[in-house]
């Protein structure tokens, strides 16, 4: 600690939020009296700081963010691939000259498509929707699509269907801590989101946490002692578990009725489809005894304020999302939901866990394939009017849809495919299912550009890799897990010559010849892109930089979309108030009236079988994020969590021959990875289960399956068919080099 | 579609489907679902009035366990498929591919199906006759919703009730009344219930469960004769095991589950051949008439059929994915690749692996089995009675009749004073069959392992228990818990981390959390270091106050440590 320093002195605390997930924990900056002391000292200090949605919490990954500001093998130059093949430093003109004429080059041979962008959940607002403008008005590809592909299109389809309307949750989170029931499906928050936690002691204190999730994770323990119950089904068959869940409902006559008559439509047709999901049936499918199902229905409806209960919510986690059903299953999270009489009630709901930091922004501001600013679809004229006249170009020079991001990487470098790539806050070698087949598509395209803080395993794949700034090096706007429009304020310099990504588009842009104004202020962006928003689903027109540091400075509850301009000046608080709780009146389908849409369940796309008999299912560890690009160069995270395991029941190792502790091999039909083996009881016998953090030997997203869901493109991360032996030979093919030296 | 140059002259292939219950509009739904572009011309011929519904939760009607109106199972709604509820077929014309209609209409058709089902087997006994749909009063065979509506009606006036056979529905029934508070007897023939699938030593255990319930179960007995008294039954007199000659069971409600026979009247009258069902092959065509099928509980196809409602739903897939494919061979090559379809993944619709075709209508997972393996009816032969509270599952190689095979391991778990049975059978590696009474975790992971053929543990002893302990608690006092024990997971703070922070100074829960961050998460952990502060900073004043006294074992521990 640095008592020492003078008070007078200290320089005041920035406030701002983690660099992390979704939950976006308030923290406090304080820089360095003296950041002359360089990588040796951190240049800022992390203190947490009361905001709702962590309460003065922080886990390790949040207090330890401010270690990645200065990890040893920071990118703080443009690195180009020499002539010997190495990554070699540049100046930015080289960097940029070279880039921009290879794509000049490459579009004029084979048309504007050749390009490709895959943006990132983790971008600010203003980077996101910079990048959306970059791809259609500059480049004019069509191609552009992002990792939140691989998080969050299942819910948002089906919560577009069945609300027209997609805020993961529709509601504050605190609102949570008033509800006596909680049923959370395929999420370990006490993992992914710890400080999430504390919103669930309400529900935890009247025994109605219920968790559905096939391993008994730290969240699923949450449930112990009475708190709650925890359902642990056969992977795959979450979907199941809700049939049979909305079947009890209906055959106990536990609905609200009344609701469904005045709020839905479509729920004759989802009854009848439910039908023949009794709960003595959907046991045999998802292994979950008939009266445990039996006994969460009525601990849901006890809690729904139609049967007099405090309330009750609904919430979904990639851990069903990421399903080749994903978005049949959330529909059915959804259809449990509103038979319930939740949806749009004040203290109760359904939810979507949002995942990566900024993975409800990063939807909603025309990084999707299929999509323009203010969730905009693209294919609609008067959207692609509205932003064109914001963007100053002709609507007719705007690209159609592209296609989603596992269609996107697999036609990289194929005849017809793009042949120039550039990435934004995504590490795809890692974090994208087949992960093999990623990487060949990747060493056929003619030119990779990879931006980004460190360098990641895609990074060093890359013919030109560019530095850019980060969290708390720059100003911006996230958009958090409950469409809280919050600031990200700088409170520390770049190291090097590490720029923002907004500089680097706009001097791509004019280095192209493009007469597409790109700004560089990220205030300014953020005004464009309010304008480009107004009048869209995600309005965010009523903000701005200058009226969210006011509302926070004033003590505001915070700012939700949508918030539209009003006449009112923006600057200060006497604009439209945002709409903190969505549904409240109407929903926002033409009728008013939520969908409810009947699904049914088809099975994992790559179900087991003789010669690959176990389940694998994939998560994460709370030390790391997603492709631990950030979280393996923080010392404190990765001692305690330094390899890829894989957790197997002990029933599971004595059969297989692999010991606790042993060198596991699991193939599955698309690869072959090894890991450590810790013997849990905590998983079922006929599964087993990684994280997903690492690349090379140990990388999980070697083994999964890139089916997707036909209606959200999700790939089905989440299940996969594998055999289990001991490693007992070297690796049949050994891991690509990861270790290439890179100049600092 | 409107691009293709054959539309106009194309002509939509003709499938009429006679019946209309559960099999058979579970195959209209598959049909509309498949076939995207019109290419079939689907009617449906329905005897019942009604809507299709779920019969098999009629015993749940009984049991009070379901609303009658949540029942009602998905109708068509296509805009194309016909659906004639209120007529029956009556005759076939294979010759001219014509059925008529009872309301005298005639309906060609290019393919067939037969899902005319079964109808309730009554006793040969005095006192029924031979006709299920003309009972005396306070008669029924559960097989319509008519049935299911009226026992329940009977419910409120009948003194006693008799079930007579103890198979599932039996046995579902008989709970089911009984939960009602109506005194009931179940008349079994054989030694126990369920023998079909169940052992006799797990028999006797339901049996147990059954009384236990308030069912009166008799077994070695059958009905001799239903008594009716002014054209409403009064009694059952008993035959068999009896405690007297003629021994007499009153009842004013009784209720037939003694099993169906197909019904294959129309098949017969059509000249197709019919041993207990419709006769059709692997691929569900009749034998006599490649143009005709049979599905559901009609038909008797190779594999045998145990009148599961799995299995009908698992013909009607493959059908409908059969139908689909003769209607579209003619302009395949039309067929758009890339056309979505909504939960629903066909073979070839995509470039991913092992695309098995699983429209929700299997009970389970499977192997993808190709043509050449043949029809492979496991995973649909799970039968798991509908009892609430009460489990009872059995599946594949289960029941008394069974012979012995070769190869097979059978494992054993009775505990009849617990009402606990559990019998596991593999071979070769996996579960081929078990049988499971009254332990629900240990039945639902039975099921799983077998319906997905997942491979048993190295000793397959250890399928009888539930392998996963239920939740350790953790450690509730500081001394029993271990060292390397994670107190606060969102920090990955443990108790060692604790005891030395305590033993640089720390006395109070915020001086931990400054040093180690613990609490400083989601605060779950608060009261387990508040409890660890105090009783560390305890066991070091205990130690400041008597230096020579030995330390307590953890705290000295901890100082070494340090």
């Amino acid at each position: 600690m640095t008592a020492a320093v003078p008070v007078a002195d200290a320089p005041a605390p920035v406030a701002t939020h983690c660099p992390y997930c979704a939950l976006q924990c308030g923290m406090d900056l304080t820089p360095a009296a003296d950041q002359r002391a360089g990588r040796a000292s951190l240049p800022v200090t992390v203190t947490p700081r009361q905001f709702p949605t962590n309460g003065g919490g922080l886990c390790q990954k949040g207090w330890t963010s401010a270690t990645v500001l200065r990890a040893p093998d920071r990118l703080t130059t443009p690195l180009v691939r020499g002539a010997g093949g190495e990554l070699v430093p540049a100046s930015w003109d080289a960097a940029l000259d070279l880039v921009a004429g290879r794509l000049s080059a490459l579009a004029a041979e084979h048309g504007p498509e050749t390009v490709a962008v895959f943006g990132g959940g983790g971008l600010t607002n203003e980077k996101a929707y910079t990048l959306g403008k970059f791809a259609r008005a500059v480049l004019r590809t069509p191609n552009i699509d992002y990792n939140g592909r691989f998080c969050m299109s299942s819910a948002a389809a089906a919560g577009n269907r069945a609300f027209g309307l997609d805020r993961g949750l529709p509601f504050p989170v605190t609102d949570l801590a008033g509800a006596d029931a909680i049923l959370l499906l395929g999420s370990n928050v006490a993992e992914t989101m710890p400080p999430f936690v504390q919103h669930l002691a309400g529900a935890r204190s009247a025994g109605g946490l219920v968790v559905v999730d096939p391993r008994r994770s730290a969240t699923a323990r949450l449930a112990d002692g009475g708190q709650g119950i925890h359902l642990q089904p056969v992977p795959g068959t979450d979907l199941v578990v809700l049939l049979a869940l909305l079947h009890v409902l209906l055959a106990e006559r536990l609905v609200d009725r009344a609701y469904l008559d005045a709020r839905t439509s479509g729920s004759d047709d989802v009854a009848r489809s439910v039908a023949a999901w009794w709960p003595e049936r959907a046991e045999t499918v998802c292994g979950v005894p008939a009266e445990e199902l039996r006994r969460v229905a009525r601990l849901l409806a006890a809690a729904s304020p139609s049967r007099g209960g405090r309330g009750a919510y609904v919430l979904t986690g990639r851990g069903v999302e990421q399903s080749a059903q994903g978005t049949a299953t959330v529909t059915a999270a959804i259809n449990v939901a509103l038979a319930l009489g939740l949806v749009g009630r004040v203290g109760s709901g359904y939810g979507c866990l949002t995942g990566q930091g900024n993975g409800q922004g990063g939807r909603e501001h025309g990084q999707k394939c299929d999509q323009l600013p203010g969730y905009r679809r693209i294919d609609d004229p008067a959207a692609r009017a509205h932003v064109a006249a914001v963007w100053g170009v002709d609507p007719a020079t705007l690209p159609g849809p592209g296609v989603p991001a596992v269609a996107l990487l697999t036609s990289l470098g194929t005849p017809g495919g793009p042949r120039a790539l550039l990435v934004h806050g995504s590490n795809v070698v890692v974090s994208a299912p087949n992960a093999d087949r990623v990487r060949e598509r990747l060493a056929a395209l003619d030119l990779l550009v990879v931006c980004d803080v460190v360098p990641s395993e895609t990074a060093l794949l890359a013919d030109v890799v560019l530095p850019t700034t980060q969290w708390a090096e720059e100003e911006g706007t996230m958009t958090n897990l409950e469409g809280r429009v919050i600031r990200r304020r700088r409170a520390a310099g770049p190291p090097g010559e590490a720029r923002s990504e907004l500089w680097i588009l706009a001097e791509l842009a004019r280095r192209l010849g493009s007469d597409v104004a790109l700004g560089t202020d990220p205030a300014a962006v953020f005004d464009e892109l309010a304008r480009a928003s107004a009048g869209g689903v995600a309005d965010y027109s009523g903000l701005s930089h200058a009226r969210l540091d006011a509302h926070e400075a004033a003590g505001g509850e915070g700012l939700y979309w949508p918030c539209p301009a009003t006449h009112a000046d923006t600057s200060c608080d006497g604009g439209h108030p945002g709409t903190p709780r969505v549904f409240l009146e109407r929903f926002a389908t033409p009728d008013g009236r939520a969908r409810m849409v009947a699904v049914d369940h088809a099975g994992p796309s790559d179900d087991v079988r003789p010669d690959a008999p176990v389940h694998l299912v994939t998560g994460r560890v709370l030390q790391h994020y997603q492709s631990g690009a950030q979280t393996h160069r923080v010392p404190e995270l990765e001692r305690l969590v330094p390899e890829p395991y894989v957790e197997l029941h002990p029933l599971l190792g004595l059969r297989v021959g692999v010991g606790d502790g042993a060198l596991a091999r699991l193939t599955s039909a698309r690869g072959v990875i090894e890991a450590t083996a810790r013997w849990t009881d905590a998983v079922r016998p006929d599964t087993v289960f990684m994280p997903f953090h690492w690349s090379g030997a140990g990388s999980v997203n070697r083994l999964t399956t890139d089916a997707v869901d036909p209606v959200s493109a999700m790939p089905e991360f989440k299940v996969c068919a594998v055999a289990v032996t001991p490693a007992a030979e070297p690796a049949p093919t050994a891991a690509p080099v990861e270790t290439q030296e890179v100049p600092a | 579609m409107s691009h293709d140059p054959q539309e106009g002259l194309r002509v939509p292939h003709r499938v009429v489907v006679v019946g209309h219950g559960m099999v058979g509009a579970r195959l209209a739904d598959e049909l509309s679902r498949r076939d995207v572009d019109g290419a079939l011309d689907v009617t449906v011929l329905g005897a019942e009035p009604y809507e299709p519904y779920n019969r098999v939760l009629l015993s749940d009607v009984v049991a009070g366990r379901t609303d009658v109106a949540a029942i009602g199972m998905p109708t068509v709604d296509d805009g194309r498929t016909r659906v004639l509820r209120g007529t029956a077929a009556v005759a076939v014309d294979r010759d001219a591919r014509v059925v008529l209609g009872d309301d005298g209409a005639r309906h060609p058709y290019d393919h067939l199906v037969l899902a005319t089902g079964a109808t309730a087997r009554l006793p040969a006994v005095p006192g029924l006759g031979t006709d299920p749909t003309a009972l005396p009063a306070g008669v029924h065979a559960l097989r319509t919703l008519d049935d299911a509506r009226e026992v329940v009606a009977a419910t409120v006036n009948a003194p006693r009730a008799v079930v007579v056979g103890g198979g599932v529905l039996g046995v579902e029934v008989a709970l089911g009344l009984a939960g009602r508070g109506l005194p009931t007897t179940l008349v079994h023939g054989a030694d126990a219930p369920m023998d079909r699938q169940l052992g006799g030593e797990a028999g006797r255990v339901l049996r147990a469960a059954l009384q236990a319930e308030g069912v009166t179960v008799r077994t070695g007995v059958r009905p001799d004769e239903v008594l009716v008294v002014g054209g409403r039954a009064v009694g059952v007199r008993l035959a068999g095991a009896v405690r007297e000659p003629g021994e007499t069971l009153g009842a004013g409600l009784v209720v037939l589950a003694c099993g169906t026979t197909p019904e294959t009247s129309l098949a017969r009258r059509a000249g197709l051949a019919v041993e207990r069902g419709v006769v059709v092959g692997p691929d569900l065509a009749s034998v006599t008439d490649p143009q005709v099928f049979a599905v559901g509980d009609c038909a008797q196809p190779p594999e045998g059929s145990r009148g599961l409602v799995a299995e009908g739903w698992d013909q009607a897939r493959r059908l409908a994915d059969a139908l689909v494919a003769l209607a579209a061979r003619p302009r395949a090559a039309h067929r758009r690749p890339d056309r979505p379809r909504e939960h629903l993944r066909l073979p070839g619709d995509g470039a991913g692996p092992s695309m098995a075709v699983r429209l929700g209508t299997l009970l389970s997972s499977r192997a993808p089995g190709g043509p050449a393996s043949g029809v492979d009816a496991r995973g649909t032969d799970v039968v798991k009675v509908k009892a609430g509270p009460l489990s009872v599952v059995a599946m594949g190689r289960c029941g008394s009749g069974r012979a012995p095979v070769p190869g097979e391991r059978t494992l054993r778990l009775a505990d009849p004073a617990a009402g606990r049975y559990v019998e596991a059978v593999v071979a070769d590696g996996v579960l081929v069959g078990a049988t499971c009474v009254g332990d629900a975790r240990v039945a639902a992971d039975l099921t799983a392992a077998y319906t997905r053929r997942t491979p048993v543990p190295a000793d397959p002893a250890f399928l009888l228990l539930t392998p996963v302990a239920p939740a350790a608690e953790p450690a509730s006092s500081p001394e029993h818990m271990p060292d390397d024990a994670t107190v606060c997971r969102c920090n990955g703070v443990t108790k060692h981390d604790i005891a030395a922070c305590v033993a640089d100074g720390a006395s109070t829960q915020d001086d931990v959390a400054r040093a180690t961050r613990a609490t400083t998460g989601c605060g779950s952990c608060t009261e387990a270091v508040c409890g660890l502060v105090d009783w560390l900073t305890a066991a070091r004043a205990e130690g400041a106050r008597r230096p020579g006294a030995a330390l307590g074992q953890e705290a000295g521990a901890v100082h070494s440590s340090v």
